[in-house]
């Protein structure tokens, strides 16, 4: 009895092996899931679930993707000890793209596939300056941090810089901005004021790569915003937490002006959570800070040519029509004219190319230290 | 005294009898132990060398990530990662609101949890079970979404303001201020403490009261030298467990709190995260940790007096 099920076993197990090896040669062997790793908030997620990888995959039949979110990169530090720890070892970090504000440190790092047009062809028709920011990243979509405010109740924004300044000291407790660990576009303001007093060439090289000596040039710009204390949201030299705060304070009238990121801003009104009163505009003098977002891809990654192929259709017409006008709202880094006419009709006229960037990361984790030491509370 | 000694003997006789059992039920305490061991002590172990500077084998990968990193320049290591958070001006304004927090909202929690415990044993009812039974009402509620609700109720645009405005009254904004916190952590932390010292209580026999009722003792007299010597043991625990609650709380202040000063809960992951300057957010988690040990040691010292009061030692 036993005997004969062994057999049958057996039987069966010869069976499962011999058809395994006759299908094997005969079929293509499958293309194991693009591990594609976002860290960003919810629209990145969407953009990537729902938008750009259905496509992805209608239009390269075979392909797999399968997206992991870190919400508002929570786990940025460990992520990039996780990369960091696999390429010593020469494992596999499981992740095959990735996308966050941690990629430019993973390629000045030496732990990224280089992005080039060897690489990715469809990089000719990104600008290079953007490119070198990168550091290797892939810049695949943009967004810029701008003035929210309330039209009902302010005719005339600021222009400058400075305009906006006097009109802070001039409506005490109508504007805010968030603290620059919480989100980007509380840093935007941050790092614009900081910047009011640096010169052209001090704000490149910070842009660029770490530099300490340059810091003591912050103190400036630091005790003009510790002097905002007294006229933001709450008068206390208190501020939202995170970029969403912000958007919430704008959305509920509690404040007449805010820093918010284009793209959220976009998002917010086409969601009908944000009133068609509220307004945006850029300043100038410097501007806000805004820049592309990156990708990367892991020398770790086994699976890094669909990695590739992935980057570079998002990088095509057909990949960045859908992150100008589906639900992300996002710039190009492609050129306008490449663009549906139809979509590109909608986009502001923000020159990707003229964005002034943010920090180099290390540079920023400094000025956000700097900003708590020296502004909150005080 | 007979019986003590046959207990004695009969415990003596258990012992003797199974050493099988014994060794079961070592296997059987093993798997925690192990669990702590492995994933709590070494990992404090390590994390603990890395803060005196050790920057190489378990720590390399985060020296080579962070800033701010100090490698050792002894054999034993370097204190400059405990000098660098000394000397921050944000330190000493975290500790000082981390230890008042802790301290007030203890305290306020034990008394409103002492309210309750001795309403419920001395007038008792109906009111007095429904009561207790809705102040356990936060226990059941994520304290992600109860910081969330006390947010929309005392913000800028809140509940309170848009209420008290209805009648021309300017109600503070509680949020980002320290009250705030304050008001979080007590209502996150009131049920344990409810649950502990309500069963306290309940568990002194009616006969003590009674006769302390009998010799003519008044109610307040009755609470200070029955109630409360007799329910210390509880008390304590809750408090101590309370406290170290509280100390280590992250979502509270997160949510509730100024962004400065805070409480060392969220400066310990603002410097992990923001700062990225994991050895000193390491020495400030050393530093909650020796506050913790200290609160530990009232614990401990609760638990052997009720240990020797019912003669287990």
């Amino acid at each position: 009895m036993l005997k004969k099920k062994y057999a049958s076993v057996l039987v069966a197990t010869a069976l499962v092996a011999l058809s395994l090896g006759a299908s094997l040669p005969t079929t293509q062997a499958a293309i194991p899931a693009i591990q594609v790793y976002i860290s960003g908030d919810t629209n990145v997620q969407d953009l990537w679930e729902k938008t750009l990888v259905p496509a992805f995959k209608l239009a390269n039949p075979g392909y797999d993707v399968n997206v992991t979110l870190d919400l508002h990169g929570t786990h940025d530090a460990q992520e990039t000890a996780k990369i960091t720890a696999a390429f010593a070892t020469r494992k596999d970090a499981g992740a095959d793209l990735i996308d966050g504000g941690f990629v430019q440190q993973l390629g000045s790092a030496g732990l990224l596939f280089k992005g080039t047009t060897a690489l990715i062809p469809n990089l000719s028709t990104v600008s290079r300056a953007v490119l070198t920011i990168g550091k290797g990243g892939i810049p695949y979509r943009a967004s810029a941090v701008l003035l929210a405010y309330n039209s009902t109740n302010v005719k005339t924004p600021p222009k400058t810089l400075d305009e906006l300044l006097v009109w802070v000291k001039a409506h005490p407790g109508k504007f805010t901005y968030n603290t620059p660990s919480g989100g980007g576009s509380g840093f935007a303001f941050v790092q614009t004021v900081i910047d009011k007093y640096l010169t052209n060439a001090e704000r490149k090289t910070l842009v660029l790569g770490v530099n300490k000596d340059l810091q003591p040039k912050w103190k400036t710009g630091l005790e003009t915003l510790r002097g905002l204390n007294a006229y933001t949201y709450g008068k206390n030299g208190t501020y939202p937490a995170n970029n969403a705060e912000t958007l919430k304070d704008i959305a509920t009238g509690l404040v007449d002006m805010g820093t918010v990121w284009s793209d959220q801003f976009a998002s917010a009104i086409k969601d009908g959570t944000m009133p068609a009163n509220i307004k945006v505009t850029q300043i100038a003098n410097p501007a806000f800070t805004g820049g592309a977002a990156y990708l990367g891809i892991p020398r770790t990654s086994k699976n890094y040519k669909a990695a590739q192929v992935l980057a570079n259709w998002v990088l095509s017409p057909a990949g960045q029509n859908l992150i100008v006008a589906g639900t992300m709202n996002g710039m190009p880094v492609i050129p306008v004219s490449m663009l549906d006419p139809k979509i590109a009709q909608g986009l502001s006229t923000v020159d990707v190319t003229n964005l002034r960037a943010p920090y180099f990361s290390a540079n920023g984790n400094d000025l956000k230290s700097a900003w708590a030491l020296a502004v909150p509370g005080k | 005294m007979t019986s003590t000694k046959t207990d004695v003997v009969a415990e003596g006789l258990g012992a003797a009898k199974a050493p099988r059992l014994s060794v079961v039920g070592f296997l059987m305490a093993l798997p925690p132990l192990l669990l702590v061991l492995f994933f709590v002590g070494l990992p404090v172990l390590i994390a603990f060398t890395f803060s005196l500077g050790f920057t190489t084998g378990p720590n390399r990968v985060l020296s080579m990530i962070g800033q701010e990193i100090h490698k050792k320049d002894q054999w034993w290591g370097t204190f400059s990662a405990y000098k660098d958070v000394i000397h921050d001006p944000r330190f000493a304004g975290d500790m000082r609101t981390t230890l008042a927090i802790t301290f007030i909202s203890t305290t306020l929690v034990l008394l409103m949890a002492l309210g309750i415990g001795i309403y419920q044993r001395m007038i008792g009812g109906r009111l007095a079970s429904v009561m207790t039974a809705l102040t356990l009402v936060p226990l059941f509620v994520p304290v992600v979404i109860a910081a969330w609700a006390i947010h929309t109720f005392y913000a800028g645009d809140g509940f309170m303001r848009s209420f008290f405005s209805q009648f021309g009254i300017e109600f503070p904004t509680v949020t980002s201020t320290v009250s705030a916190i304050a008001i979080g952590t007590i209502w996150t932390s009131l049920p344990f403490a409810i649950l502990m010292v309500t069963s306290g209580l309940q568990s002194i026999p009616d006969a003590l009261i009674e006769t302390a009722q009998d010799a003519g003792a008044g109610f307040i007299r009755i609470i200070r030298t029955v109630l409360i010597p007799l329910a210390i043991t509880p008390i304590v625990i809750a408090g101590t467990f309370t406290a170290i609650g509280i100390l280590g709380s992250f979502t509270i202040p997160l949510f509730l709190g100024p962004n400065q000063p805070t409480m060392l809960g969220v400066e310990i992951s603002n410097f992990f995260g923001a700062y990225n300057r994991p050895q000193q957010s390491i020495v400030m988690a050393f530093i909650v940790f020796a506050s913790a040990s200290g609160i530990a040691l009232i614990y401990i010292w609760a638990n052997v007096r009720s240990a020797k009061q019912s003669g287990r030692i």
